[in-house]
């Protein structure tokens, strides 16, 4: 096993992909959260028609594939004129599809809030605004904190389907240094172990969140 | 317009083929999972250090490692050095199996913790052995509450199986993207390829779904 | 006792259709400074829902209300939210803020719709908690807390925002037998503070000691109002007499 193939060809280049990694893992689990929120919000709260149409936007991104979604935005959408470069068409398809497995957990953590918290609040003058930001999201948001930590979890892992639309990350890196090399083994053993800490620390820091927001007795409704 | 619809019609019997093949790696891969996921809950849960340290590595490594990186890693690294010689599409079936063994492990493992102790209890009081009680007291419960997370992790199976097609696989997703390449309808045929999922998860959840009701339990409710 | 002369809460003509039934059939009611009026009455009465519509919490579909002699217009919300933090709102199932322990339950309405400082706030928090008797358990989260200590809690909740008058929807229905003397000994304080109060209720022998008046409801109207004596003494021939001989052999409680 010669060392000098890992410093001076491996490790450069797949923290070359890492760097690529990370620039789609951030904005993707930022702005799908964001955009999960704002679903699950309409999905619970909305009046019928936005209801539905929330719903069946998260029907389909959590019933197909990330790779055909993907494969969609990337191969599909030039068809139609629309010609989006690698980079933008892995962020649009993990936002989107992320977005609607946020949705699923802000909906269910909305839904297991009980009445009789609105109806406390709204009894002693809180508008609604005031209720919604003082009492219902602080609750929500501690019990939909370990589905959407999970989820940005598997963002971290799916990241890796970036490849697979020619955009270059970690995985991309280490395909070509093998395929080059014949050192799949080796190759992808390293690159498991770099997901692996990535996965492993944010599993870390999910917990310390959950820590810190603990509350005695307020679990699952 | 119309030829897009005319090169899906045509492509679909090619389609559906693919289609079976992505049964046969869901099927292939839940079911592996279920046998490897059962026997490492029980040991998680009633074996001894090292087989719950084991087990625990084994989880933590497949559920860490993304699918695409595990299909890489096995297909063209580890079985070729361990001189197995595999079609892409049997060792998409064992990687995916290897996978869903982690996650399912764990669901089992939460169904078996959610029975009440007294349940072993009143097998050991009988005269039970521990795996006898096992087998026929604890994993008959446990199995039946495991259904709603299982058909979840099939839903989930079924969407990772399109990744098969990276080592070649010839199933839904190689058969869209070939004829796409050669008809530049990619757009359509994608939309296609979706809705096959989309077919494939509401069939088999559904049958899950009748299952549960099949067998559940009178008047016992978690 | 003398009565002033203006209403501090008038009630005109409630009407109320809930799931295509009619919950409430023109209800009104006047209430006077420092009275305690009890609604008693069969489940299905319409008591809960009148004393919510009375804060808007439901929303009448016919109905006026007036607080002082002013008109509440329900539509104008910041005239609604102002009204509703001159009326205390005490639940049978408690509602208090399951993230927040006793103090901040206490002390967020003050914080955030009273715009009290941080500290005033706490202090007059802790001040309520202690005239309630939970001055040693501020820390406390509403898991921890036993029913009859979570009432307390939101009485105090109620309480810290100074209101006018209090409505109590049956208080203590959702406490086990042994709770429930803690928090009528909590009412009772108030009422012989002052509190102007209209209370729903299954307790009978607290309403014969405390009330001011007595109105029987059934079927969304007021059936018969008066003092407790004229209902509820041992040789009145009223609806009100049997439904409370009907519920003392219920619940054996002595009369």
């Amino acid at each position: 096993m010669d060392t000098i193939f890992f410093t001076d060809q491996l490790i450069p280049a797949l923290n070359r992909g890492l760097i690529m990694s990370i620039k789609l893992i951030i904005p993707s689990a930022l702005i799908g959260l964001m955009l999960g929120i704002v679903i699950g919000t309409l999905r619970t709260f909305g009046h019928s028609a936005v209801r539905k149409a929330a719903n069946g936007y998260a029907i389909i991104f959590r019933g197909t594939p990330l790779v055909v979604q993907l494969f969609l935005l990337y191969f599909g959408l030039p068809n139609l004129g629309i010609y989006l470069d690698a980079y933008t068409a892995a962020v649009i398809g993990f936002i989107l599809c992320s977005g609607a497995y946020h949705s699923e957990y802000i909906r269910g953590s909305l839904l297991s809030i009980k009445k009789g918290q609105f109806l406390a609040a709204q009894s002693m003058g809180f508008s609604t605004f005031k209720t919604m930001f003082n009492i219902i999201v602080p609750q929500a948001v501690r019990r939909a904190l370990p589905g959407c930590g999970n989820e940005i979890i598997y963002l971290i892992k799916y990241s890796s389907l970036a490849y697979i639309i020619t955009c270059i990350e970690l995985t991309g890196e280490g395909k070509i240094i093998a395929t080059r090399t014949f050192r799949y083994t080796e190759v992808f053993l390293v690159i498991g172990f770099y997901y692996l800490v990535l996965v492993t620390m944010a599993s870390f820091v999910l917990q310390k969140i959950k820590e810190r927001f603990k509350v005695p007795g307020f679990g699952k409704a | 317009m119309i030829d897009a619809l005319i090169a899906i019609f045509e492509a679909l019997p090619y389609l559906l083929k693919g289609a079976l093949a992505t049964s046969g790696i869901v099927i292939g891969a839940m079911g592996l999972g279920l046998v490897m996921g059962v026997h490492m809950a029980v040991g998680q849960v009633y074996g001894n250090r090292p087989t719950r340290w084991f087990v625990g590595l084994y989880v933590w490594f497949f559920r860490g490692v993304p699918v695409l990186v595990l299909l890489f890693l096995f297909y063209f690294g580890l079985f070729a050095l361990i001189g197995l010689n595999l079609s892409a599409f049997a060792a998409s079936i064992l990687v995916l199996g290897m996978t869903t063994a982690a996650y399912q492990s764990q669901i089992f493992r939460g169904a078996i913790l959610s029975l009440p102790k007294g349940q072993l209890q009143a097998a050991r009081a009988l005269g039970m052995s521990d795996i006898k009680a096992i087998i026929s007291i604890i994993l008959p419960q446990a199995l039946r509450f495991s259904i709603p997370a299982w058909s979840n992790e099939y839903s989930i199976i079924l969407k990772d199986s399109a990744l098969a097609f990276v080592l070649g696989t010839s199933e839904i997703m190689a058969r869209s993207h070939f004829v796409a390449s050669r008809t530049y309808h990619h757009l359509p045929l994608y939309i296609t390829a979706g809705c096959i999922y989309f077919l494939l998860t509401w069939l088999g959840v559904r049958a899950l779904l009748k299952l549960e009701a099949k067998v559940r339990i009178p008047g016992y409710s978690q | 006792m003398t009565k002033p002369k203006k209403p501090i809460l008038r009630v005109e003509n409630i009407c109320k259709i809930l799931g295509g039934k009619e919950i409430l059939k023109s209800v009104s009611l006047s209430l006077y400074k420092g009275e305690l009026k009890v609604l008693i009455g069969p489940s299905g009465a319409g008591k809960s829902t009148l004393l919510q519509c009375i804060n808007f919490l439901i929303p009448p579909d016919k109905g006026r209300v007036w607080l002082e002699e002013t008109e509440i217009q329900s539509h104008k919300k910041r005239e609604l939210y102002t009204f509703r933090q001159q009326v205390g709102m005490i639940f049978q199932d408690f509602n208090l803020f399951d993230h927040l322990n006793a103090l901040e339950n206490v002390a967020i309405a003050l914080r955030k719709v009273k715009k009290m400082s941080r500290q005033a706030a706490r202090d007059c928090a802790v001040a309520e908690l202690e005239r309630v008797g939970l001055g040693d358990k501020t820390t406390l989260y509403p898991a921890e807390l036993s029913g009859g200590q979570k009432q307390r809690v939101s009485i105090a909740r109620a309480l810290a925002m100074e209101p006018k008058i209090m409505l109590l929807d049956e208080p203590t229905s959702a406490l086990d037998p042994e709770l429930i003397g803690e928090v009528l000994s909590v009412i009772r304080n108030l009422a012989q503070g002052g509190m102007t109060m209209i209370l729903a209720t299954h307790q009978i022998g607290f309403t014969r000691s405390l009330a001011d008046e007595v109105l029987f409801m059934e079927n969304g109207s007021i059936i018969e109002q008066g003092t407790p004596e004229d209902l509820l003494s041992p040789d009145a021939c009223t609806r009100s007499r049997d439904f409370c001989s009907r519920l003392n052999e219920l619940y054996e409680e002595g009369v």
